[in-house]
Parts: C-alpha cells; sequence; structure tokens
C-alpha cells in the first residue's frame, strides 16, 4: 500500500501476517503498519490475537506467513535479540524487571557498561539516573525493582528501551494498573516519546483513552483485522461493534425448565484483598450463570473461593441453606461445590497419572477399604463416566498427559460428575477445545443444569456465555458491574459492563 | 508407566548384563554364597531407598535418613543395654524394645520434617538439611561421641547385655538355613524384599499411594481435587524417618553397637539408588522395585569390582558415572518419546491461545 505523502516514514510495517497455534488460527493475514512519531492502537476482545501480534513484532513467536519490513528494510527474527538490536521493544503487562536488582542495574541488564570485562558501575548509575530524570522519574536509581510501584517499574522499562535506541516501543496493556494520575503522566511521557520519532503501540482495553492517545486504531477479532483507520473516525460505539462482530455463534441451548429452581448457593459481599470487592451472586437449581468480564476482572478469583482454593477476606455464603465456608477444597468438595480450573495441565489434571486415577482422585474413599483400592469397582467407576462425558477413545488407562485439550478437559468433567457434586463452577472450560468438542461440552453443562445442580461458567468468549447463560453477571476491575437475564444479554451490552471505564478527566 | 524409561528396560537389562559379565569373567561371582553376601551389602542401602522413595515421589528430598541410621541406632543400642529395660523385658525383650525404639526413633524425626515442610512450607532440601546436622550432633550429644553397645568386662549386667545383643544379632545378623544354600539366608536381605513387596503394594494399592503420586505430579491439581496434600507429605517424611530407624536397628544388630557417626553419607547412596531406579527428583515418578534395582545394581556393581581387586576410589567414580548415565539414558528416551509425539501430530501440547 503506497503511503499517502502526509503521513510520517513507516517504522515497521508487518503484511499478511499468520499464526497457527495447535486447533486455533491465531492471526489470519493482519496487516498492521506503525509510523514513525505515532501511536497506533491494537484493540480487541480476550483471544483476539493482540498479544500473539506483538510478540511477533518483538521476535518471540514467528509468523507462519507474512513479511516484517523496519523502515522499508526486509527483516527475519529467529530470536527477540534481534528485535531488540533493531530498535524494536515489547513492554508486556507482566514487566520483566528483576525484582532483586535497583532500576540502574535493571537499565542496563545485558548491555552493561563495562571497563575491561568489569562493570563499570559507576557510569551505569549516572546513566541511568538521567535516563530517569528525562522520564520524569523521581525516585531513587538504585532501588530494587521491587519496591517500585507499577508506574515506576513502567518508566524504568521505558528507560531501559531509550537506552537501547528503541525506534519502536510497544507496550501491552499500560494503564490497567495505574492510578489516574499515573496514566497521564505516562501518557506525557508517550507523547515525548513520539516527539522524537519513536513509533508506539498501545494495547488497551480501555477506549476512551485509546482514543485520546492514539492517531490510528486496528481492531482485530478472532485473529484477523476488522478495522483500521485514524482514531478520529470512531466512537467507543463503533469500535465495540467491530469487537464483538458475529462471527462465531453457537446455537443457544435453553434449559428444559424455564424457571429457575431454589437457590442453592447465595454469597454475599465477598472481597479478598486486592483480588475483588463486594461480590454478591446466587447459584439456583438448573440455572447456569455466565461470569463474563475481561481476563484479570476478578472472576476466576471469585469462583477458586468459592471452591475452598483461596480464602476470603469479607463476606458471607449460604450453601444450601446452612452457612458456607470453606477452608480447603476438600472441605468445600465435601460440601458438593466442585471447581473445573482454567488452566487443565496445572490446575485440573495430574499428567502423569492415567485417565482412571485421575477421574477418582477426589471420590478414592469410596474405591477403597481399610486404605486399600478395591480396583474392579474403581475401574467401572471411571469407565462409567468417562462414557457420559463421551472421551473418544474411551481409554481409562491412558496417561492424561498424552490426551488432546479437548479429551482432558472431558476427563476433569467425568472427575466431578462422579463427586457427585450440586454447585459447578466452570472457569473457561472450553479454551484451547476445538469447535467440535465445544458443544458437546456445552450439552453436557446444560445437561447438569437440567439435572437440577447449580452451575457458574466463567467465559472470555462472549458467544460462549451467550448461548449458555441464563443470566449473566458481569465483572469488571475486582467488582461485579451488571447483571443481565438471557433475553436482555447481546455481546455489546455485555462488552459494555466489562469495559474498564476510563481514567477519563 | 510410573516409572521413567531408564528403570522400565534400562536398569533391569543393565543389571542383568552387569551379572552375565561378571559372572563368566569373574570366578567366584555367581557363587550362591557371593550372590547371598550382595543381598546382605545392599539390604541396608535397599531399605533407605525405599523409604527416600516416598518422599521423592512426591517431589520432596529427605538428607537427613543417614543421619537418622546413627541417631536412631545410638537409642536403640542404648534401650537394648539398659539395666532397666533389661530388668523388666528380659535380653530377648530388650531386643524388642530396641527395635521399637529405633523404628519409633526415626519415624518421630521423619514427622518432625515432614511436619516443617507441609505445615511451615520450608523447602524439603532446607529442612532436611538442618535435620541431618541436627540428628547426627543429637546422637553425638546422648552417646558423648562413643559407641553404645558391647559392656565392659567388670559389667555387673555383663552377661545380660551380652544376651540382648546376642537376640538382635540374630535379626541385624542372623542367616536363615536355607537348603542348598550353606551360609543360609541373611535376615536383612529378607526384610529388604519383604519391605519392597510392602513398599510396592503401598503405592500401587492403596489410596495413600496413590495421593504419594497424584501430590508429586501435581500439587496444586491434587489439592483442588481433595486431596491432604499436607497429610500426604507428613506422611512420606515419616515412612522415610521410620525406614532409615528400622535400617539403623539391623545395622546396631549386626555390629553389636550403635555407633554416632554410624550412617554417614548414607542419604546419597539411597538418593542415587533412587534415581538410579528411575525415580524422578521432579517427583510423581518413581516405584518400589526400582529402588530395589538402583540398590542391586549399585551393590552387583561394588561387589564385581571388589572380587576383581579394583580399588574403592575406583568403585565410586563408577558408580558417580553409572548415575549419570542412568539419567541420561532417561533423558535421551524422553526426546525421542517427545519427537514421537511430534511428529503423530498430537501437538495439542503448546495449547497456546492469543492474547
Amino acid at each position: 500500500m503506497p503511503d499517502s505523502s502526509a503521513s510520517p516514514m513507516p517504522r515497521l510495517v508487518a503484511a499478511g501476517i499468520t499464526k497457527r497455534f495447535p486447533g486455533v488460527l491465531a492471526l489470519d493475514s493482519v496487516d498492521f503498519t506503525i509510523r514513525a512519531g505515532q501511536v497506533h492502537a491494537l484493540v480487541g476482545e480476550n483471544g483476539a490475537g493482540k498479544s500473539t501480534l506483538l510478540k511477533i513484532v518483538a521476535g518471540a513467536d514467528r509468523p507462519d506467513a507474512g513479511t516484517l519490513a523496519v523502515d522499508g528494510k526486509p527483516v527475519s527474527f529467529a530470536a527477540p535479540r534481534d528485535a531488540l538490536r533493531l530498535g524494536l521493544t515489547v513492554i508486556y503487562q507482566e514487566l520483566s524487571l528483576v525484582p532483586a536488582l535497583g532500576a540502574d542495574a535493571n537499565i542496563f541488564l545485558g548491555m552493561e557498561p563495562a571497563r575491561r570485562g568489569l562493570l563499570d558501575r559507576r557510569a551505569a548509575a549516572l546513566r541511568a539516573a538521567d535516563a530517569l530524570r528525562a522520564l520524569g522519574a523521581t525516585f531513587d536509581p538504585a532501588t530494587p525493582a521491587r519496591d517500585l510501584s507499577v508506574a515506576e517499574q513502567q518508566l524504568v522499562e521505558l528507560a531501559r528501551a531509550l537506552a537501547r535506541d528503541a525506534r519502536l516501543i510497544a507496550l501491552d496493556e499500560p494503564t490497567a494498573a495505574l492510578s489516574h494520575l499515573e496514566t497521564e503522566r505516562l501518557f506525557t511521557q508517550i507523547r515525548r516519546l513520539c516527539d522524537r520519532g519513536i513509533g508506539v503501540v498501545f494495547v488497551s482495553h480501555r477506549l476512551e483513552e485509546v482514543r485520546r492517545i492514539a492517531d490510528e486504531i486496528t481492531v482485530l477479532r478472532d485473529g484477523r483485522r476488522v478495522f483500521h483507520g485514524p482514531a478520529a473516525a470512531v466512537d467507543d460505539a463503533a469500535l465495540i461493534r467491530h469487537m464483538v462482530g458475529r462471527d462465531i455463534e453457537y446455537a443457544r441451548i435453553p434449559p428444559v425448565s424455564p424457571v429457575p429452581g431454589p437457590a442453592v448457593l447465595e454469597a454475599r459481599g465477598l472481597t479478598r484483598h486486592r483480588a475483588f470487592t463486594d461480590v454478591s451472586l446466587v447459584l439456583r437449581r438448573g440455572e447456569i450463570v455466565g461470569l463474563a468480564g475481561l481476563v484479570g476482572a476478578g472472576r476466576t478469583e471469585v469462583a477458586r473461593c468459592i471452591a475452598g482454593a483461596d480464602s476470603l477476606d469479607a463476606g458471607s455464603m449460604v450453601l444450601s441453606g446452612a452457612p458456607y465456608r470453606p477452608a480447603s477444597p476438600r472441605e468445600a468438595i465435601g460440601r458438593r461445590v466442585v471447581y473445573l480450573p482454567e488452566d487443565r495441565k496445572t490446575q485440573g489434571l495430574v499428567l502423569g497419572l492415567n485417565v482412571r486415577e485421575n477421574v477418582t482422585l477426589p471420590t478414592l474413599e469410596r474405591f477403597s477399604r481399610w486404605g486399600v483400592v478395591h480396583g474392579e469397582r474403581e475401574r467401572a467407576a471411571a469407565a462409567r463416566e468417562v462414557a457420559a462425558v463421551e472421551l473418544r477413545p474411551p481409554d481409562i488407562e491412558r496417561e492424561a498427559g498424552t490426551l488432546s485439550g479437548g479429551n482432558q478437559q472431558k476427563v476433569v468433567l467425568a472427575k466431578w460428575l462422579l463427586a457427585d457434586a450440586d454447585v459447578f463452577l466452570f472457569d473457561e472450560p472450553t479454551r484451547g477445545v476445538d469447535i467440535a468438542t465445544k458443544s458437546e461440552l456445552h450439552r453436557v453443562i446444560r445437561s447438569l443444569a437440567d439435572a437440577g445442580k447449580a452451575v457458574l461458567i466463567i467465559s472470555s468468549e462472549l458467544p460462549e456465555i451467550l448461548a449458555l447463560a441464563d443470566r449473566v453477571v458481569v465483572m469488571r476491575e475486582g467488582s461485579v458491574s451488571g447483571e443481565l437475564t438471557a433475553a436482555e444479554a447481546t455481546a455489546e451490552r455485555v462488552l459494555a459492563l466489562a469495559l474498564p471505564a476510563s481514567h477519563a478527566a | 508407566m510410573k516409572t521413567r524409561a531408564t528403570a522400565r528396560f534400562g536398569v533391569p537389562l543393565a543389571l542383568a548384563g552387569i551379572v552375565v559379565v561378571a559372572g563368566v569373567f569373574i570366578p567366584g561371582f555367581m557363587s550362591r554364597a557371593n550372590l547371598t553376601t550382595i543381598l546382605l551389602h545392599v539390604s541396608i542401602n535397599g531399605i533407605l531407598a525405599l523409604g527416600s522413595i516416598f518422599v521423592i515421589i512426591t517431589a520432596g528430598i529427605d538428607l537427613s535418613v543417614g543421619s537418622v541410621v546413627g541417631l536412631a541406632g545410638v537409642l536403640a543400642a542404648m534401650a537394648l543395654t539398659s539395666g532397666t529395660v533389661l530388668h523388666v523385658f528380659g535380653p530377648a525383650g530388650a531386643a524388642v524394645v530396641a527395635a521399637l525404639v529405633g523404628i519409633g526413633a526415626g519415624a518421630l524425626v521423619g514427622l518432625v520434617n515432614g511436619g516443617i515442610v507441609a505445615r511451615l512450607g520450608v523447602a524439603p532440601f532446607i529442612v532436611t538439611l538442618a535435620m541431618m546436622t541436627a540428628a547426627r550432633g543429637a546422637a553425638r550429644l546422648v552417646t558423648g561421641g562413643v559407641p553404645i553397645g558391647f559392656p565392659d568386662p567388670g559389667d555387673p549386667l555383663y552377661d545380660r547385655k551380652i544376651a540382648a545383643l546376642d537376640a538382635l544379632h540374630a535379626v541385624g545378623g542372623g542367616r536363615i538355613p536355607v537348603p542348598g544354600l550353606p551360609t543360609g539366608f541373611p535376615v536383612p536381605a529378607l526384610v529388604m524384599l519383604a519391605l519392597v513387596a510392602l513398599g510396592g503394594f503401598v503405592l500401587t494399592r492403596t489410596r495413600f499411594g496413590r495421593y504419594v503420586y497424584a501430590v508429586g505430579g501435581n500439587e496444586e491439581a491434587s489439592r483442588l481435587s481433595g486431596v491432604s496434600v499436607g497429610w500426604v507429605k507428613l506422611g512420606v517424611y515419616a515412612i522415610a524417618g521410620a525406614s532409615a530407624g528400622l535400617a539403623a536397628v539391623l545395622l546396631v544388630g549386626q555390629l553389636r553397637s550403635g555407633g554416632p557417626d554410624a550412617g554417614m553419607l548414607y542419604e546419597l547412596n539411597a538418593i542415587a539408588a533412587a534415581v538410579i531406579g528411575g525415580t524422578s527428583l521432579f517427583g510423581g515418578i518413581g516405584t518400589a522395585w526400582g529402588a530395589l534395582t538402583g540398590a542391586l545394581l549399585i551393590g552387583v556393581l561394588n561387589n564385581g569390582l571388589d572380587l576383581l581387586g579394583v580399588q574403592s576410589f575406583w568403585q565410586e567414580i563408577a558408580k558417580g558415572i553409572i548415575i549419570l548415565l542412568a539419567v541420561l539414558f532417561d533423558v535421551w528416551m524422553k526426546r525421542l518419546d517427545a519427537r514421537r509425539w511430534r511428529e503423530r501430530g498430537a501437538g495439542e501440547g503448546s495449547g497456546a491461545v492469543a492474547s
């Protein structure tokens, strides 16, 4: 695409970038151009492909197809080092400073000024102090990184990028953890970077901020670029429309009985410091409640507390008419509340054990006498539950680690079906699962509700929430921001409730 | 499935290979007397390795078992030769009491280890390193640094103490007459084999054993599945401690004395046997049978080199090489396995999802 003479020179041109992960097309022929001295915002829902694109720019991932050109010259990166050498820096949301090292040492990490192989610590400290002061930092450059606030750590990262002569800096959700004032300061610094001719990529969920700081906006959805244009040309509503789109849709599976049963679990004012505040919700028999929100809104943390995996700081719960405050998952399971974690591999399954051993892990007492496991009864029970979730092949002696993602999730499900729970808390039950298995899992989840269970489902995939939930509770930054009935819930309304309020001045 | 590739075929094969080669080239190796000697020499390490694998399968480590052998040994020896115990229980009874004291002391130390690891969350390496030092110090403290056991000729209880030592020796150094074995079968070896069978049963057939693998394979997933991780850890350290206590009792019986410096560096031999036998230090993987084969491999190698008149220094070097080979072989097998997976296209492993 030829540049119009008015636009500044493109710093980085990514053309036709495609990246495939097993079962997922993360990026589908995406074009992305960053111009010198301008801010280009990258917007999209969780899983839209923003992080993957940043990783490719940073040289941390290699595209399966497409080209990158820096200042007009085609490049290809074998490692992040190559991208750094060309002045491309990505500052990730999880900042990557060494906690025990001082800010100055962090700035020069990997490129320490040295004289005859010895560190020149004085020179490093002086240059670091200059760089930090230039960014408006007021803290002692020797302060260990772990003692700095998030905003201060960001400045250290910026100083590090500048010390490396960065020509492009990408910021992944830089304002997520910042106060209003800190955000304003960061914006000032971003404008200064632009004045120096640096191209800036700004990834954020805060649409108002995006429109304020960005010159151009690109919206990604399901790995495709669905919108690209000058920031001045769009409003929030238009951006949200682009973000949610209508690409993936699941057939809605309605409940057998339109009227939900009595409340099974009532939670009031649940609070866990630094995670969520004053969350109240009710789970009823036969009803699926969708817990929607962005990653980091506190949904997982709420579910983990209800399941006894983490402790609450405040709030109360009533389960089947009796007070409920589990001190451990064991206690929660004893009260028939089970949690199916987001990350199957690290939390849901013991990958080294086989399917049978995983399925019976919480219920092994039932199949043992005097501590000795009754193999025949255990096998029969495992085989029955595995058949119920349609594991294919239904081999209960296969090691869990060798199964596909969808099959692993079915094993987790079989485990909790066997536990005969009343309350099921699903955290991203279909992440990384192929479409066919997804619908199977959806059917199983619905049949649980129809069998009188209370179901909570956390999903970052809006269509999934809309297809399954009879009621949608939306969380935003640790609190409940709204509740919608199935009839009221549309992708736009849910997303509008989920997106964080801007720090508008 | 719960053994590393090495242990499934590598170690038994290596063991068989060494036995055949040694049998052909070393005169006297294949004699029944020598084979039983090997079993006897292996038995203490085998018992310690068996106890250690419980801990290692939970992704822990117990560095204190050698010191526990020392401490439990002197306590057992003190009980065995105590005037009060001899008076109340008689020499044979004293042997029983001594055995209980030794095993109990070991289990108690293990419970302390496990309690600190489970409740306070301190790294097992640190906890048991501290215990290794402390238990050794305690053993020297209670004995004043000298071995306990053989009485002075002028001791008024001389005869009874000798009788008690003899009673325990019947276990620690005893032989069970077996037709065709002129020297009989050593009791400690029998104890080891029985314990391996018991340990294998506990690991594969009981709920506790299942939890041991689960906790070692994925502690968080186990906790979320309602497994009482703390109790499991307490249990495995207690087992390691009790095994060390039992080994100490056998050693006291064998030597007719309990020395505060007994069992020095035994923990490393036990860990070596476990690793050679296919136990993964990362947890979740290992078997009782593997612990036995690992200990046997070390024992056979030592014995063969002994018979050849090779210096013990060389034996140490050989053992080091074997440990390395066992683990390297495993790494290679895993890489081969991984490649096979990738080629089959079962790549869902990465599970990477954007943004």
